[in-house]
C-alpha cells in the first residue's frame, strides 16, 4: 500500500504531512527519553527489518501494492511510538536511498502504515491479549489479530486518499490529475489484496515472531505485558496526553461545524455587500433593523482596494465543492472513530494506563 | 532496490520464487554501489553542496507533482535527463534502474485507467468493445509521467551524493538528530540483513532441485523472517555495548564540512523558481 | 598498587541464570601484555567486557586504575568519558562495532563522544588514516570492506581516542593470513610502549608473538596464570582447559603420528626408524 509520488494531489500530500506531524513529535519525545538506553540501535535493526519484509509485494491493479510491513511485532515489542518512528525511518530510506519515489507522498504513507499501522495493532493487542500471562495462546491470537487488522486499516486509509483523487483533481478535459480509479474502484482493489494475501502475511508474521519470542527471548515481549517494567512506564505518562487525544477528536468532530454557519458575521462586510439588495437584507436584520447605508462609507471603499487577500474568504475555490465535503467527512468520521477508541480503550483499562 | 524492481524485473514463470528474491536482494547491493561509485565522479551535481542539492530536488519533485500541464511535466522530465547527463549518468542507466521498473509498476497500474476513465471515447478495442476515453490516456499519461519525473530526480540525488551527505543535509533542514542517527544506522543495517538472508536464500537455493511448493515456500520465507528477527535483537544489544564502549551516553554527534558557494545559491534559487512558476500560472 | 591498572577480587557475572563467571581473581599492571585463552564459553568474552564496564560484577569487586568499577561510578560523566577514553574495546564480531554509514564516520564517532572540538577531530582522523592504510577507503560503507579491513577499522576507531588499555576479542579469529599477520604486527609493535593489552583468543599459534604472561580461562574461572611457554608446554593443562586436541597426522614413511597438537613451534617426531605406529606426548 505504499503510494509513489505523483498518486496524490499535492494538497492531499499536505494535510497528510500535517496529519502526521502531531504524531511525529509526540513519538520523538518518547524516543528521545530511552536514547541512552539500547533503543536506538533496536530502532534501526527493527527499521532495517521491517524494510526487507515490504520489498517483497504484489501489485494490486486499480490500487498500488499488496505487502506486510511488519507493523503487527514492531508495535508489539517496541510499543506504538516507537514502532512508528521505526517505520517512517524504513519508509523514508525506501523513498530516499531506493528512488522508490513517494517523497511528497511520505507523509501519507508515514500516517497509514507508521501512525494508524502501530495505533491498531497496539490497540487491538492489548485489548485482546487483556491480562493475560505473557506466554499464553492468547496473546498469539492478539498479535496475530493486531497485525492483520493494522495492515487493513492501512489499506483502507491507502485506499480512500487514492479513491478521492479524481474526485477532486482534474484537468480542463475531465481527466484525472492524479490516481485515476474512484472509491469504488479503489477500495475493492486495496481490500481484497489486503484482507486476503497480505492481511494473512502479517498475521503469520506477528503471530509466528511472537511464538518464536516467548521461547527465545520473553524479556523483549515485556514490553506489552502487564506489570511492564517501571523504566518504561517513566517513560511516557499517558495521562498527560489523554486529554491531547480527546481534545483532538473533539476538534476533529467539530470541524464540519464551519460550514454550517450560514452567512457573512456581523461586521465583515465586503463594499459590494451594500449594493446587493439579498446582503442588505442579512444586514438588516442582523443589525436590529436598523437600515444599512444605500452605498459603501466612504473610508471604506478607500482602504478596500488597497489589500487583496490572496486566499480571498478564507477558503479557496475548490473547497466550496462536494468534495471538499467528502474531506471534511472523513475527518469528522475520523474524529468519532477516535473518540470511540478512548472510551473503549478507557473503559477495558479501568485506570489510566502508563503506555498509549 | 525499489518494491518496483521485485514486480518488474527479472520476471518470468521460469525464474524460480528463490532466484527473483535473491536476485532482489543482489540489486539492492548493486543499487548501493552504483550509487557509491557515481557519487565519486565529478560531475554537474555531484559538485554542488548537498543542502541545496537537496532542497533543489525537493523543489523539482514538486514541480513535477504540481503541474497540470503534460507538457511542463515532459520539459520537467527532460531537465532530468539533462541534469543527468552533466553528472555522468546515462539516460541508459537512468532506464535500466528507474524507467523501466516504473514503467512496469505505475504502468500497470494506469494501464486500466485508460478505458476506465468516463469521457468521449476515442476508439474501441477491437475485442472487447472498451472504449479508450481521451480523460483516461491524458490521465495515464499524468499519472506515469509524474511517477517517473519524481522517481528520476529522487534517483539523480542519492547516485550524485554519498548517503551521509544526504543525511546531513536533512539535518540542515531541521530533521531532528535522533532521526538522522537511526537512519544513518538502519540503512547500515541494512546490508547486514540483507546479507544475511541472501547467504539463507543462497544455501537454499543450492538444495533445491525442484520448484517449491507454495506451503514450502511460505515456511521458508517464515524461517528466514525467523532467523532475521533473532539477529536483530542479539546485533541490536550488541551494538548498542560497542556504542558505549565509544563513549555513547544518547547524545548524537555528527561532524559535516559542507561550505555552500555562489555556485550552490544559483542552483538553489533557480529550482525554487520553478514550482513558485508554475504555482503562480496556476493560479 | 598505583601500577595495577585492573585488580579482581572473586568477580563474579551471571548471564541469563547461568554462571558465566564464577569467582575470577587477576592482577593486570601497566604495559603488561595479557593473553586470556580460554575455550569458547569459557567467559573471556565475559571477561572483557567486564574489564570495559560495559557488564558489572553480580559478585566480588573490579577495580581499574585503583577506582572500583560500577554502574553507580560510571554514572557520572567525567568519570565515564575518562573512562571510555582510557581504555578501548576492540569486538571480535566488526558488524557490531562498525554501525556508522561510512569509515570516516566511524573513526569519528568515539571523538565527537568524547566532545573534541572539530579541528582535531578531523586531524586525529586524518592520523588514522594514513596509519592505517585506510585513506582509499575512506567514504566506503563497512558492508563493502573485506574481514580485513573491517578489523582495522575496528582497530583504528578505537585507537584514534588514544587509550591507555587495549581489550581484543578474538582478534584473528576468520581473518585470512595476511591480516591475521596485521594484526599481530599491531600487536607486537605495543610491547615496551606503556599500553596495557589484553587479547582473548583461542588461537595457541599466536600467544607467544603477542602476549609477556598468559592467563587460562575454564568454565568461568582461573585455571592457571604464567608465561607462554610454560602454559603452553603443560599438555595436561590444555586437554582439560580443552584448547588443545589429540592431533594425527601421516609420515611419509607410512607411520601415523598421534599426538597432543602443541603449538610449540618444533616437536619430536620419532623414537627410531621404522613404520611404527608412534603415540604418546610429542
Amino acid at each position: 500500500m505504499h503510494i509513489p509520488d505523483g498518486y496524490l494531489s499535492l494538497s492531499t500530500c499536505a494535510a497528510a504531512y500535517a496529519a502526521a506531524l502531531p504524531f511525529w513529535y509526540i513519538a520523538f519525545r518518547r524516543v528521545r527519553r530511552l536514547l541512552h538506553t539500547r533503543m536506538v540501535p533496536l530502532l534501526a535493526v527493527f527499521s532495517a527489518f521491517c524494510f526487507v519484509i515490504m520489498m517483497f509485494n504484489l501489485p494490486l491493479p486499480g490500487g498500488t501494492t499488496g505487502h506486510a510491513v511488519g507493523v503487527g511485532i514492531a508495535a508489539i515489542v517496541l510499543g506504538p511510538w516507537a514502532s512508528m518512528v521505526a517505520i517512517s525511518v524504513a519508509l523514508l530510506i525506501q523513498a530516499v536511498f531506493f528512488g522508490d519515489g513517494g517523497i511528497t507522498t511520505f507523509g501519507a504513507n508515514c500516517l497509514n502504515m507508521a501512525v494508524a499501522g502501530s495505533l491498531v495493532a497496539n490497540w487491538t493487542y492489548t485489548l485482546v491479549a487483556g491480562r493475560s500471562a505473557p506466554d499464553s495462546t492468547r496473546r498469539l491470537v492478539a498479535a496475530g489479530a493486531a497485525g492483520y487488522l493494522a495492515i487493513n486499516v492501512s489499506a483502507l486509509l491507502a485506499g480512500v486518499e487514492f479513491g478521492i483523487q479524481p474526485l477532486l483533481f482534474h484537468d480542463a478535459t475531465g481527466a484525472p490529475l492524479y490516481a485515476p480509479y474512484p472509491l469504488s474502484i479503489a477500495l475493492p482493489a486495496m481490500m481484497i489484496g489486503h484482507l486476503s494475501f497480505a492481511g494473512l502475511a502479517e498475521l503469520l508474521i506477528s503471530a509466528g515472531l511472537v511464538a518464536y519470542l516467548q521461547r527465545a527471548n520473553p524479556e523483549l515481549l515485556a514490553f506489552s505485558a502487564p506489570g511492564r517494567s517501571p523504566r518504561l512506564a517513566a517513560a511516557g505518562a499517558w495521562r498527560s496526553t489523554r486529554s491531547l487525544w480527546y481534545a483532538l477528536a473533539g476538534l476533529m468532530i467539530a470541524t464540519p461545524l464551519g460550514l454550517l454557519a450560514v452567512g457573512t458575521a456581523w461586521g465583515e462586510w465586503g463594499t459590494e455587500s451594500f449594493a446587493d439588495a439579498g446582503a442588505r437584507q442579512a444586514i438588516l436584520r442582523a443589525s436590529g433593523n436598523v437600515a444599512p447605508p444605500v452605498a459603501a462609507p466612504h473610508g471604506m471603499e478607500r482602504l478596500a482596494g488597497v489589500w487583496t487577500a490572496p486566499i480571498p474568504d478564507y477558503a479557496p475555490a475548490f473547497m466550496h465543492s462536494a468534495g471538499f465535503g467528502y474531506i471534511l467527512s472523513a475527518v469528522f468520521g475520523a474524529g468519532l472513530i477516535l473518540l470511540l477508541l478512548l472510551v473503549v480503550s478507557r473503559l477495558v483499562s479501568g485506570k489510566a494506563t502508563p503506555e498509549a | 532496490m525499489s518494491e518496483q524492481y521485485f514486480v518488474a524485473g527479472r520476471h518470468g514463470p521460469r525464474r524460480g520464487f528463490v532466484e527473483r528474491l535473491a536476485g532482489d536482494l543482489v540489486a539492492v547491493f548493486d543499487h548501493a554501489l552504483d550509487a557509491e561509485a557515481s557519487s565519486g565522479r565529478r560531475g554537474l551535481l555531484q559538485g554542488l553542496d548537498p543542502r541545496c542539492k537537496l532542497v533543489a530536488i525537493l523543489a523539482l519533485i514538486l514541480c513535477a507533482v504540481l503541474t497540470r500541464s503534460l507538457t511542463v511535466l515532459a520539459a520537467l522530465f527532460l531537465l532530468a535527463v539533462a541534469l543527468g547527463l552533466a553528472s555522468g549518468i546515462s539516460p541508459a542507466r537512468l532506464a535500466r534502474q528507474v524507467w523501466l521498473g516504473v514503467l512496469l509498476f505505475t504502468g500497470l497500474i494506469a494501464l486500466p485507467a485508460i478505458v476506465l476513465v468516463p469521457g468521449a471515447p476515442l476508439w474501441q478495442l477491437p475485442w472487447l468493445h472498451w472504449s479508450v476515453t481521451l480523460p483516461g490516456l491524458r490521465s495515464a499519461a499524468f499519472l506515469v509521467g509524474r511517477a517517473e519525473t519524481a522517481a528520476t530526480f529522487a534517483l539523480l540525488l542519492v547516485l550524485t551524493t554519498p548517503w551521509m551527505h544526504v543525511l546531513k543535509a536533512m539535518r540542515a533542514l531541521g530533521v531532528p538528530v535522533v532521526m538522522v542517527a537511526i537512519l544513518g544506522m538502519t540503512h547500515r543495517y541494512l546490508f547486514v540483513f540483507l546479507q544475511t538472508a541472501l547467504q539463507m536464500f543462497e544455501a537454499r537455493q543450492s538444495r533445491i532441485v525442484a520448484p517449491l511448493a507454495g506451503a514450502q515456500r511460505r515456511r521458508m520465507v517464515t524461517a528466514a523472517v525467523g532467523v532475521l528477527l533473532a539477529r536483530t535483537f542479539q546485533l541490536s544489544a550488541d551494538v548498542h555495548l560497542a556504542m558505549v564502549a565509544r563513549g555513547y551516553r544518547g547524545e548524537v554527534h555528527l561532524l559535516d564540512d559542507f561550505r555552500a558557494r555562489r555556485r550552490d545559491w544559483a542552483a538553489l534559487s533557480f529550482a525554487l523558481a520553478l514550482p513558485a512558476a508554475i504555482l503562480w500560472s496556476q493560479r | 598498587m598505583s601500577d595495577d591498572v585492573f585488580e579482581l577480587a572473586d568477580v563474579a557475572y551471571r548471564y541469563q541464570d547461568k554462571p558465566a563467571l564464577d569467582g575470577v581473581s587477576l592482577r593486570i599492571r601497566k604495559g603488561d601484555r595479557v593473553a586470556l585463552l580460554g575455550a569458547n564459553g569459557s567467559g573471556k568474552s565475559t571477561l572483557l567486557r567486564l574489564l570495559d564496564a560495559l557488564y558489572f560484577p553480580a559478585g566480588g569487586e573490579l577495580k581499574a586504575f585503583g577506582v572500583p568499577v560500577t554502574e553507580a561510578a560510571l554514572a557520572d560523566d567525567a568519570i565515564n568519558f575518562a573512562f571510555r577514553r582510557r581504555v578501548g574495546l576492540v569486538f571480535q564480531n566488526p558488524d557490531v562495532q562498525l554501525f556508522n554509514p561510512t569509515v570516516f564516520d566511524e573513526l569519528a564517532f568515539g571523538p565527537l563522544q568524547l566532545g573534541w572540538p572539530k579541528e582535531r577531530i578531523l586531524a586525529e582522523i586524518d592520523g588514522m588514516l594514513d596509519r592505517f592504510a585506510l585513506r582509499p577507503l575512506k567514504d566506503r560503507a563497512p558492508h563493502r570492506l573485506s574481514g580485513g579491513e573491517k578489523k582495522r577499522v575496528a582497530l583504528a576507531s578505537v585507537l584514534i581516542m588514544a587509550p591507555e588499555v587495549v581489550l581484543l576479542d578474538e582478534p584473528t579469529a576468520s581473518l585470512d593470513p595476511e591480516s591475521q599477520a596485521e594484526v599481530i604486527r599491531f600487536l607486537l609493535e605495543s610491547k615496551g610502549s606503556g599500553r596495557t593489552i589484553v587479547t582473548a583468543t583461542h588461537d595457541l599459534d599466536i600467544v607467544e608473538d603477542i602476549a609477556d604472561s598468559v592467563v587460562v580461562l575454564a568454565d568461568g574461572r582461573v585455571a592457571a596464570v604464567g608465561a607462554p611457554g610454560e602454559i603452553l608446554d603443560d599438555a595436561e593443562l590444555l586437554k582439560r582447559t580443552r584448547l588443545a586436541h589429540a592431533h594425527w597426522h601421516h609420515h611419509a614413511d607410512g607411520a601415523v603420528h598421534a599426538h597432543l597438537h602443541s603449538h610449540r613451534h618444533h616437536h619430536d617426531h620419532h623414537d627410531g626408524p621404522g613404520p611404527r605406529l608412534i603415540s604418546g606426548k610429542g
